[in-house]
């Protein structure tokens, strides 16, 4: 799976996963430092160092929202208002971290936010994909996937299609944080650690929250034993 | 080991799973879990289970799939950004208030030097303001267009992202030298003026109209409105005859088609007729393309006689704009092949009965 550009960067800077060659250990130190410039002429007040800015992060941005809101009007005033938050409080970044984990923890903020007020007011929620089948209980969805692997493209497709709906029910009624910490560990590539940094919380928390999403997604699947 | 310590070292080690699936154990955990599973048959399963959940995960969210794969919602993002933050930008109003009041509070103590200040700004005013407007008559005299443009051409990338939010024609009594405006969102929004000579404006237009999956069908009828007036030209041509061909709304290949109707004699749009003819879903585009395959066939016999000395003349204009003799026979035969097909075969009736008048048509004039 690819991933995005801050997932590399935030891996990178734990020392996980990082590049041991000392040719891309420097030009890693070079973007850093010209991502510092950036910043700092943005804080003085440069326009077109913050719109070069939110060019290297905001596909990442979108992406995330996007997958966390599952509504493109959503995702749209997430970014919006993330990145005028960012904007707003650039003054106040001091480079105690990352700029990519400042601007990630703004992000999730703004979509714990969003998410929040959504389970406040049922009336809000996006109607759930459900058909007959997903209704059929009891049986293990993988088996049925399994027994249609040899068929037709369409029918595939439409098994996938069924998997995808069964998946985004069952991600609604995961807590906004549960949810928030399963996108960025599963499709946004974060590894744990990152992810408490993101959210202000401990390694041990985030783990907590991924083994509760996991454990009641596999249930809402019915793979569970 | 004990039948209940076995029982809890399984839930123990089953915990890990989760984390071991997305490399988030420690060596430690690792070595555990390994040594575990190769002796436990029923924590193998489970394993396996959990690898399946996970690669279920990752399918559904395939590698490198964007949500946005388009990039349109991003570029609509990027841009309502930049307004927002032209919003926040702007100089508040309030120190402009706080100096007009100490301007009111001086006026106030000092009323005879406001009085005469105020007379002689009136004045001032006055002069300048009559000059002003003779200037602004003099520029409205010269009648020029302003064109707020790009300052370079727009490239493949800033295409495959924009969206076209309005094209306005400016009626004129020469239709080919018609003013196009195309407001674009592509990362900025930018709004092109011009005639279809520009390069820009021609650019723009068949992109849109070549993309018909990716544009409204109303600004794409509009793109083709523009285009007709240019359909010699050899790049909106070739564009209006990709929409005629592959176009997926019916009224826009009907339209594409009616453009084209000006270069009826040339052989391209001869082919794109022939398979609008035997391709297209839409009685309504089969008739036109009927209408326009007879006018074709015209238009060449015409052009044909007009060159007597066609095959020394062999080249670029003759077999563009309709061909030889004999390639006119070759076309002839193909279109009253084409036609036969149709009378016989199509499953509407208008269609059927208009081949039957085109192919009487065609062996009325080939009698004379």
């Amino acid at each position: 799976m690819s991933l995005p550009r801050w997932a590399l960067a935030f891996a990178d800077e734990s020392g996980q996963t990082g590049p041991t060659d000392s040719a891309v250990d420097t030009v890693s130190s070079l973007a850093t430092t010209e991502e510092r410039v950036l910043v700092q002429q943005a804080q003085t007040g440069n326009r077109a160092a913050f719109e070069e800015l939110v060019r290297r992060y905001d596909r990442d941005v979108l992406r995330l929202a996007l997958n966390l809101m599952k509504r493109t009007e959503d995702a749209r005033d997430v970014y919006q208002e993330a990145f005028l938050k960012v904007y707003r409080n650039l003054h106040r970044f001091r480079f105690e971290c990352s700029f990519y984990t400042w601007l990630y923890r703004i992000v999730t903020n703004v979509c714990l936010d969003h998410l929040r007020r959504r389970q406040a007011r049922p009336e809000d929620q996006a109607p759930e994909m459900h058909t007959a089948q997903f209704e059929e209980g009891g049986t293990d969805f993988f088996e049925r996937q399994r027994e249609h692997r040899a068929t037709l493209d369409p029918e595939r497709q439409f098994i996938g299609q069924e998997i995808q709906a069964k998946l985004a029910s069952a991600m609604e009624r995961l807590s906004p944080r549960e949810r928030i910490v399963f996108e960025m560990k599963h499709y946004q590539g974060l590894k744990l650690r990152a992810i408490g940094d993101v959210l202000g919380t401990s390694e041990e928390t985030v783990k907590n929250s991924l083994f509760r999403a996991t454990r009641k997604l596999r249930s809402e699947l019915g793979v569970l034993r | 080991m004990s039948a209940p310590e076995q029982k809890n070292t399984c839930a123990e080690i089953a915990e890990l799973f989760v984390f071991y699936v997305c490399d988030e154990v420690s060596e430690q955990e690792r070595v555990a879990i390994e040594q575990h599973v190769a002796v436990c048959a029923e924590c193998r399963a489970r394993l396996k289970e959990e690898y399946e959940f996970h690669a279920a995960l990752r399918s559904i969210h395939p590698a490198g799939q964007e949500p946005d794969s388009s990039g349109i919602l991003l570029a609509q993002c990027r841009s309502e950004l930049a307004e927002a933050l032209d919003e926040l930008d702007r100089p508040a109003a309030k120190p402009k208030i706080s100096r007009l009041g100490f301007l009111r509070r001086w006026m106030a103590l000092h009323p005879a030097w406001s009085a005469a200040t105020l007379v002689l700004l009136g004045l001032v005013g006055g002069i300048e303001s009559a000059q002003w407007l003779s200037g602004q008559r003099n520029a409205q005299a010269l009648d020029q267009a302003v064109n707020v443009r790009p300052t370079q051409q727009l490239t493949e990338d800033q295409l495959s992202k924009m969206v076209v939010a309005g094209v306005n024609l400016s009626p004129s009594s020469d239709p080919s030298s018609k003013n196009v405006r195309v407001l674009l969102s592509a990362e900025q929004p930018v709004e092109l003026t011009g005639n279809l000579d520009d390069s820009d404006v021609r650019q723009v237009l068949t992109y849109v109209v070549r993309n018909g999956d990716r544009f409204d069908p109303g600004v794409r009828l509009d793109c083709l409105d523009a285009l007709r007036a240019r359909a010699d030209n050899g790049e909106v041509r070739s564009a209006l005859l990709c929409a005629a061909r592959r176009d997926p709304n019916p009224a826009v290949r009907l339209k594409a088609l009616e453009a084209l109707r000006v270069s009826a004699a040339d052989s391209a749009v001869r082919d794109a007729l022939l398979e609008a003819l035997k391709h297209d879903a839409n009685p309504g585009v089969r008739v036109e393309a009927v209408n326009l395959l007879v006018r074709s066939l015209e238009a060449a016999e015409q052009e044909v006689a007009r060159m007597p000395d066609a095959p020394e003349m062999a080249g670029g204009n003759m077999v563009q704009a309709g061909g030889t003799n004999a390639e006119l026979d070759g076309s002839l035969k193909n279109v009253i092949r084409t036609l036969g097909d149709l009378r016989r075969n199509d499953p509407s009736q208008y269609v059927r009965l208009r081949s039957a008048a085109a192919l009487r048509e065609i062996s009325a004039r080939s009698e004379q």
